[in-house]
């Protein structure tokens, strides 16, 4: 019998800040204006000018990588504030940074450092080639498969989050050519993602030699909790698993879907999404299980009901 | 091929107004058959696709998810009653759905 169970889930970099999200918690901003502030002194000045409505450098892939760090660590600042400490974590694409400083595995300012990095590695890597990544909905893995193959299209299956929505990554011409024939094909919803790199595809194995080479000469503690891989849901309980996963985490082929079903196989009931965006809420609706998806603002309105 | 009857419309209105209601945290006193999904009340095409589930549960329903899309691309729905009109053409015709085409 599995007992109930809390996961935070990090998500990966904002799209959009659609609402305010996090207006129930109060006190939050606070702890997000502390770390902006740590963040700009340490790796962008230019950071402290974040607004959410009106300065969110959107149209910056390392800014909003960044920006989307710090909101998580705030979240977990302010969850611990309140008492709140899951049993499990998981951090979705770029999400893993968070996820390593929620298990207390990196430090705040490591995470920065962390990211930095891999974004110069990822660029060297692509050099100024044009990628991209899109997301479709309602086909399933044979369909996308049978359609890469027929339009001879030079392009990889990044992640899956549900039996019927897929992010594809690869060359930025193809990823538009995905979008009309997915369409075609009855695809339900098709969208292209604001980036400019193949996350979580064979097109940055390159970076495994420059990154493998930092990461090892950080400093990772021992997780205070368990982190679950979203690359082939293992429990990684040391630095070593984790830096590994670290690395992989840039070319290889995430499967939330899995992740999801087996945090749920191991007794979570709650989970929360510790960003600013609703993705994996919305996602949710098509995982099997009893599992219940959170935004921060939607929990922290249930713990105050109790 | 299953027959469409008033009690099939008034149930199927009911399940998508109170299916929206509840996902877009909006009062079902805001809801009509005018409503644009997307604008007016913040929906998105993952509750689309949640709802067909729905709706294949409930009837018991063959349909594949790209037969859906393939029709959804020749008649786009925006509306609450457009989306009504369009799950009760999958009950009355499930995967024969797109022979309503030729």
């Amino acid at each position: 019998m599995s007992q109930k169970k809390l996961a935070f889930i990090f998500p990966p970099f904002a799209s959009d800040y659609p609402d305010d999200p996090f207006v129930n918690l109060t006190g939050f901003d606070d702890c997000f204006r502390k770390y902006l502030s740590r963040a700009a002194e340490f790796a962008d000045p230019d950071l402290i000018q974040f607004e959410i409505r009106s300065n969110t450098f959107l149209n910056d892939e390392l800014k909003t990588q960044y920006i989307s760090y710090i909101q998580a660590c705030s979240l977990v600042l302010w969850f611990r504030q309140k008492g709140v400490v899951p049993a499990y974590c998981s951090g979705y694409s770029m999400g893993i940074y968070a996820a390593l400083f929620q298990a207390e595995v990196i430090s705040f300012l490591d995470g920065l450092v962390l990211i930095r990095q891999a974004f110069k590695e990822i660029k060297k890597v692509i050099n100024n080639q044009g990628f991209g990544m899109c997301t479709i909905i309602g086909l399933n893995l044979d369909d996308l498969e049978q359609l890469i193959l027929k339009e001879k299209l030079n392009l990889k299956l990044a992640i899956q989050n549900s039996v019927c929505s897929y992010s594809i990554s690869g060359t930025a011409d193809d990823i538009l050519k995905m979008t009309e024939s997915s369409q075609k094909e009855g695809a339900l919803n098709t969208r292209i993602l604001n980036v400019s790199v193949p996350y979580h595809s064979v097109f940055l194995k390159d970076t495994v030699t420059g990154f493998t080479e930092f990461v090892n000469q950080m400093q990772f503690r021992s997780p205070k909790m368990p982190i679950v891989s979203l690359i082939d849901q293992e429990i990684l309980l040391d630095e070593q698993a984790l830096k590994n996963e670290a690395v992989r985490n840039l070319f290889t082929p995430l499967n939330w879907y899995e992740t999801q079903l087996y945090l749920q196989e191991l007794g979570v009931s709650r989970f929360v999404e510790c960003g600013s965006g609703k993705g994996i809420v919305k996602n949710a609706r098509f995982i099997e299980g009893d599992g219940v998806f959170f935004t921060a603002n939607a929990y922290t309105a249930l713990l105050d009901t109790k | 091929m299953a027959l469409i009857t008033e009690n099939t419309r008034k149930e199927v209105t009911e399940v998508v107004y109170n299916f929206f209601a509840d996902e877009c945290e909006v009062d079902i006193k805001d809801i009509h058959a005018g409503t644009n999904i997307i604008n007016d009340i913040d929906g998105d095409s993952l509750m689309f696709l949640e709802l067909i589930e729905i709706f294949k549960k409930k009837y018991n329903l063959d349909i594949e998810l790209k037969t859906i899309g393939k029709y959804s691309v020749k008649h786009p729905v925006q509306t609450i009653g457009q989306l009504i009109d369009m799950q009760l053409l999958i009950i009355e015709h499930e995967n024969k759905l797109l022979e309503l085409e030729k």
